[in-house]
C-alpha cells in the first residue's frame, strides 16, 4: 500500500455542527485509482467525512470544518478556493437518485454547459453519448434522450447520475450510499460499474453494507463515533482486523 | 466476546462447535479404546471399536453440512469465517484419526505378542502420550486456548522422537530374528557380488530362504510388523493432532503458526 | 375485551366515522347550496341585461328634411338633422295623438336612437329619399317593460311610463314590431346615465389595463423577492423581521392600500388619478405579498436533493436556484399568483381611494386614460334608482365571473403545462 500514489488525504480533519463535534482528528490518505469503502454504524461520521472531500458541507450553515484536506497535494479548505472548480474535479452521487426535471439529454448535458465543456452541439452531443455509454446506460435510453429523466426505473436513474456525474471529466467520483434505495439486480449493475470506472477515477463509497464493502474496494476504512478505528486492505479488515470493535461490527455483534 | 445481535446465529456457531466437540470425544474414546484393546486383546472390545466408527463418519458429514449452511445462509466474516472454515478442517482430521483408531484395532487379531512384555513398553509410552495430546488438542479446541494449541505442536516433537526409537528397537528386533537366517548366507551374497555374478537372482533366492525361514518364525514376525503399523498409526494420530492445533491457533489468532514444524 | 365488548366498540367506532362523514358531507351541500342561490340569482337578475328591445320602424329618408344629397361627405352626414326624420316616423306611429302624448311618444326611444340612425345611414346609403325598416333601441323603461320587469298593475302616477306609452308598445308589439336582440353594446358602451345604453365597455377596459399594470408590476418582484428569500438571505434578525412583514401584509385590510395610493402616488407624485396606472400600482401592493408567500411555499417545498445534485456538479447558487430549483417550483407559484390576481381582479375599496368612482363614459384606450373597474361599477350601478340598472349590476357581475373563470381555468392550463414538463 504504500507504493501507490497518494490522491486524497486528511489530517486532523475535526469537523463541528455547532457545538456537537462529528469528526475528530481524522487522519486518512485514499489511493489513487482505488475504490476505497468507508464503513461504520449510523451516525458515525462516514457521510460528513466524504462531504467535505467536496465542501458540500459547506451548504450547511452551522458546520464547521477544521483541518487538512489535500487533493493531489493541494489544500482545499482554505477560503479561497473555487468550490464550483473543486466541484468539478470531485463528483458525487447521493444515497436517493436525484436526476433533474430535465430531459435524460439535459440532464446529461447541464454539467458541461455550465463549465463551458462543450464548444458546439457536436460536441455535446459526444458528451452525452460517452458518458451514458461509460455508465452502462446508453443502450438502455439512446432512443428516447428527450424523455424527463425521472421517468427511467430507480436503477436507471442512479446510473444517469452517475452518467451526470462524469460528464464533466472528475478526478474523484464520492458515492454515498449509492445502492441503498435499488433492487439487488441494480445493485450488482452499479457494482460492475464501480469495477469498470476504478480504471480512470479514484472512487471513496460509502456503505452500510458489509457485504459491499468486501465486495467492491480494496481498502476499508472502519468509522465509529466520529473516529477511524481502522484502515486498511479490505481483506484484512474482513478476514482479521485488529481492532475488537471493527471485528464486532463487522460479524454483527454490535450495530 | 460479546454475542451476536441475531441469536439464532449464535446458536448455529455454538451447536457447529458442539458437534466438533462431540466429534473429538469420540474419537479420543476410540484410540484409547484401541490401545485398551490391543493391550487386552478384548474381541468385544474391537467390534464395538469397529462398529463405533460408522457414527464418527456421520458426525463428519453431519459438521460438513453445517458449514456449508452457515456459508450459504450467514455470510460468515472475520472470526466467524475463520471458525466455520476451521470446523471443517479439524472434522476432517478426526475423522482420520477414528479410521486409524479403527485400522490399529484391526490388526490386534495378528499381534500374537503379549504387549505388556517390557520389550514393548516404548508402543505404551508413545500410545499414551499422543492420547494426552489429542486431549490437550481438543481441550484447546473447545476452550479456545490458542497457547495450549501451540504448546501441544512444539511437542510433537517428542513423540516422533519416542515413535522413531519404537521404530528403531522394532527394527532391530526385526533384524535380529532376521539376522540368524540371513549371516549364513551374507558371505555367499559378499563373494556373489565380489564375482558380479548375476545379483537378482542370488537377492531373490535370498529373499526366498528369507520368507520360507520368516513362516517358520511366522508368529513373531508377523506380530511384529503389524505392531510396526500399529505404531505408525500411533504416530500419524499424533500428527493430525499436531494438524488441529494448526487449526485452532489460525481460528483464534487469525494467522499461521510462525516458523517449521518441529520434527523429532 | 371479549367479543361481545369488541362488537360494541367496533360499532361506536364505525357510527362516529359515519357521523363524521355527514358532517363533511352536509357541510359541503350547505355550501354549494349557497353558492347556487347566489348563481341563480345573479343569473336570473342579470341575463336579461344581455338583450336589449328595439323597435321596427319605417324611416323615410328624405333629402330635404335631413338636409344632405347622395354626394354628402360623412361629417356633413353627422350633422344632418336625423332628429327630425325620427320625431317624423314616431310620430306616426300614433297620428291623432295630442300634443302632450307627442312628447311621450319621442321619449319612447332611447336617447342614443338619432346616432345609431346616423350609423344606420352611414352603412346604408342607397336608402335616401327611400323608406326603410331600421331597428331602434327603445327607451330603458319600455325595455323594461317588454323584459316584464314593471308590473302594469300599479296606478300610472306610480309608474315612470303612461299609460299611452304602453298603449303604443302593446299596438306595435301586437304588430311584432317589437324585437329582442343581444345587446352588443352593453359589453362595448361606456357607462351611461340612460340604463339603455349604458355598457361595461370601459370598466372591462379599465379592469383590464388595471390587472395588466398590476401583473407585470408585482408578479417578477414577488418571484425574485421570494426568491432571495428563500434561497440567498442570510438567516438572522432582519430577514426573520422582513419575513414577519411580508406575512403581516397579506393581512392587511386592502382599504388601507387605497390610503397609501392615495398619499403617495396623487399627492406626492402627482400622478393621474383614477388611471389604471395607479390602479394597478396600488393592486401590486396588495398582491405582492400574495405571491411571495406561495412562492416561497413552492421553493420550500423543492426537495433538497434537487439542490445537492446540482450544487455537487459544480453549479453556483444562483444556477443552482434558476436552473434547477425554480422550474419546480412554477405550479405552485403559478396558482399562488392567480389567486392573488383574482382577488385583485374583484377589489373595489382601495380603488374606491384612488378615484376610479368616477363616471367615465368614454372607454379608455391606455392605463393613463381614466377608468373604471368591474367591481367599481358594479357598486356605482347598484346605487342607481333606475330599474334598468338592476339586471346590468347582476350582468356586470356575471362578466365578472367569466373574467375570473377565465383567468383560473388559463392558470390551471399554464400549471399543467409546467407539470407535465417537468414530472
Amino acid at each position: 500500500m504504500k507504493n501507490q500514489k497518494i490522491k486524497i488525504s486528511t489530517k486532523n480533519l475535526n469537523v463541528f455542527y455547532g457545538a456537537k463535534q462529528a469528526l475528530f482528528d481524522v487522519n486518512l490518505e485514499l489511493e489513487e485509482k482505488k475504490v476505497t469503502a468507508l464503513i461504520g454504524p449510523s451516525g458515525c461520521g462516514k457521510s460528513t467525512y466524504i462531504r467535505c472531500l467536496n465542501r458540500m458541507n459547506d451548504v450547511i450553515d452551522i458546520c464547521k470544518v477544521e483541518g487538512s484536506i489535500k487533493i493531489d497535494g493541494q489544500e482545499i479548505n482554505k477560503k479561497d478556493v473555487d468550490v464550483n472548480l473543486l466541484r468539478e474535479k470531485v463528483g458525487m452521487v447521493f444515497q436517493k437518485p436525484n436526476p433533474f426535471p430535465k430531459s435524460i439529454y439535459d440532464n446529461i448535458a447541464y454539467g458541461p454547459r455550465i463549465h463551458g465543456l462543450a464548444d458546439n452541439k457536436d460536441d455535446l452531443d459526444r458528451i452525452v453519448e460517452s458518458s451514458l455509454k461509460k455508465a452502462a446506460l446508453w443502450d438502455e435510453v439512446k432512443d428516447r434522450l428527450n424523455q424527463p429523466g425521472t421517468g427511467l426505473s430507480g436503477g436507471q436513474q442512479q446510473r444517469l447520475c452517475i452518467a451526470r456525474t462524469i460528464s464533466i471529466n472528475p478526478e474523484v467520483i464520492l458515492m454515498d450510499e449509492p445502492c441503498s434505495a435499488l433492487d439487488p439486480i441494480a445493485t450488482a449493475k452499479i457494482e460492475e460499474l464501480i469495477d469498470e470506472l476504478k480504471k480512470t477515477y479514484t472512487i471513496v463509497i460509502v456503505t452500510h453494507s458489509m457485504s459491499q464493502a468486501a465486495r467492491v474496494s480494496q481498502n476499508t476504512g472502519f468509522f465509529h463515533l466520529g473516529k477511524i478505528l481502522e484502515f486498511n486492505l479490505t481483506e484484512k479488515i474482513f478476514k482479521n482486523p485488529d481492532n475488537k470493535l471493527t471485528q464486532d461490527y463487522i460479524t454483527g455483534r454490535f450495530g | 466476546m460479546s454475542e451476536h445481535i441475531v441469536s439464532s446465529y449464535e446458536g448455529q456457531l455454538k451447536t457447529l462447535h458442539s458437534t466438533v466437540l462431540k466429534m473429538g470425544a469420540l474419537c479420543e474414546s476410540q484410540f484409547s479404546n484401541s490401545i485398551i484393546a490391543l493391550v487386552k486383546k478384548d474381541e468385544e472390545l474391537i467390534d464395538k471399536i469397529i462398529g463405533k466408527d460408522e457414527r464418527i463418519d456421520e458426525l463428519e458429514k453431519k459438521v460438513d453440512d453445517q458449514v456449508v449452511n452457515l456459508i450459504t445462509l450467514r455470510q460468515p466474516m472475520a472470526i466467524d469465517l475463520r471458525e466455520t472454515v476451521s470446523a471443517m478442517r479439524i472434522a476432517a482430521e478426526l475423522e482420520r484419526i477414528g479410521d486409524l483408531a479403527k485400522n490399529i484395532v484391526k490388526r490386534v487379531k495378528y499381534i500374537k505378542v503379549d504387549l505388556n512384555n517390557e520389550d514393548f513398553s516404548l508402543i505404551k509410552t508413545a500410545s499414551e502420550l499422543v492420547q494426552n495430546n489429542l486431549k490437550k488438542t481438543l481441550d484447546s479446541y473447545s476452550k479456545k486456548d490458542e497457547q495450549l494449541a501451540l504448546s501441544v505442536w512444539n511437542s510433537d516433537k517428542e513423540i516422533d522422537v519416542i515413535i522413531n526409537k519404537l521404530l528403531e528397537d522394532f527394527l532391530s528386533n526385526l533384524k535380529k530374528t532376521l539376522d540368524s537366517y540371513s549371516k549364513k548366507d551374507e558371505q555367499l551374497a559378499l563373494s556373489v557380488w565380489n564375482s558380479d555374478k548375476e545379483i537378482d537372482v542370488i537377492i531373490n533366492k535370498l529373499l526366498e530362504d528369507f520368507l520360507s525361514n520368516m513362516k517358520k518364525e511366522k508368529k513373531n514376525i508377523e506380530s511384529l510388523t503389524h505392531l510396526l503399523f500399529v505404531a505408525k498409526n500411533i504416530e500419524r494420530i499424533g500428527d493430525h493432532s499436531t494438524n488441529i492445533c494448526e487449526y485452532v491457533y489460525f481460528l483464534i489468532k487469525g494467522e499461521e503458526i510462525k516458523g517449521n514444524r518441529p520434527k523429532g | 375485551m371479549n367479543n361481545r365488548e369488541k362488537e360494541i366498540f367496533l360499532r361506536k367506532r364505525y357510527s362516529a366515522e359515519k357521523r363524521f362523514r355527514f358532517f363533511g358531507i352536509s357541510s359541503i351541500i350547505i355550501a354549494l347550496s349557497f353558492l347556487c342561490i347566489l348563481l341563480i340569482n345573479i343569473f336570473t337578475n342579470g341575463l336579461s341585461a344581455f338583450s336589449r328591445t328595439e323597435i321596427l320602424l319605417k324611416i323615410n329618408f328624405n333629402e330635404k328634411k335631413l338636409g344632405i344629397n347622395s354626394s354628402s361627405t360623412d361629417k356633413e352626414i353627422k350633422q344632418a338633422n336625423f332628429d327630425e326624420v325620427l320625431q317624423e316616423a314616431l310620430l306616426s306611429l300614433a297620428p291623432n295623438a295630442p300634443e302632450l302624448k307627442q312628447a311621450e311618444l319621442i321619449d319612447l326611444v332611447s336617447i342614443d336612437a338619432t346616432i345609431e340612425l346616423k350609423k344606420f345611414y352611414l352603412k346604408n346609403k342607397d336608402v335616401l329619399n327611400k323608406t326603410a325598416e331600421v331597428a331602434l333601441t327603445l327607451s330603458d323603461d319600455i325595455d323594461q317593460v317588454h323584459k316584464g320587469n314593471f308590473p302594469r298593475d300599479i296606478p300610472e302616477d306610480r309608474r315612470r311610463f303612461s299609460d299611452f306609452q304602453l298603449k303604443i308598445y302593446d299596438e306595435q308589439n301586437s304588430k311584432n314590431k317589437i324585437i329582442s336582440e343581444f345587446n352588443w353594446p352593453f359589453i362595448f358602451n361606456a357607462d351611461s346615465r340612460e340604463p339603455e345604453i349604458a355598457g361595461v365597455g370601459a370598466s372591462l377596459m379599465g379592469s383590464f389595463f388595471t390587472l395588466i399594470v398590476c401583473l407585470l408590476l408585482s408578479f417578477p418582484l414577488g418571484i425574485l423577492a421570494a426568491i432571495y428569500l428563500e434561497e440567498f438571505a442570510p438567516k438572522n434578525k432582519i430577514t426573520e423581521i422582513i419575513e414577519v412583514n411580508v406575512n403581516n401584509l397579506a393581512a392587511v385590510p386592502s382599504i388601507v392600500f387605497g390610503l397609501l395610493g392615495l398619499g403617495v402616488f396623487l399627492n406626492y407624485f402627482y400622478l393621474p388619478r383614477s388611471t389604471p396606472l395607479v390602479g394597478g400600482l396600488v393592486l401590486a401592493l396588495m398582491t405582492l405579498p400574495r405571491i411571495i408567500i406561495p412562492c416561497r411555499a413552492a421553493l420550500k417545498a423543492v426537495p433538497p436533493s434537487i439542490r445537492e445534485g446540482a450544487l455537487a456538479l459544480g453549479a453556483s447558487k444562483v444556477q443552482t436556484v434558476m436552473h434547477n430549483v425554480v422550474p419546480l417550483a412554477m405550479p405552485g407559484t403559478l396558482s399562488g399568483t392567480i389567486i392573488g390576481l383574482s382577488q385583485a381582479l374583484g377589489e373595489t375599496a382601495p380603488l374606491l381611494l384612488i378615484g376610479m368612482v368616477a363616471f367615465i363614459n368614454v372607454v379608455p384606450s391606455t392605463p393613463f386614460d381614466p377608468s373604471s373597474v368591474l367591481p367599481v361599477q358594479v357598486y356605482l350601478w347598484s346605487e342607481s334608482a333606475e330599474r334598468g340598472f338592476v339586471e346590468k349590476t347582476s350582468a356586470t357581475i356575471i362578466i365578472l365571473i367569466f373574467f375570473l373563470a377565465f383567468m383560473n381555468s388559463f392558470a390551471i392550463y399554464l400549471r399543467n403545462k409546467f407539470e407535465k414538463k417537468w414530472s
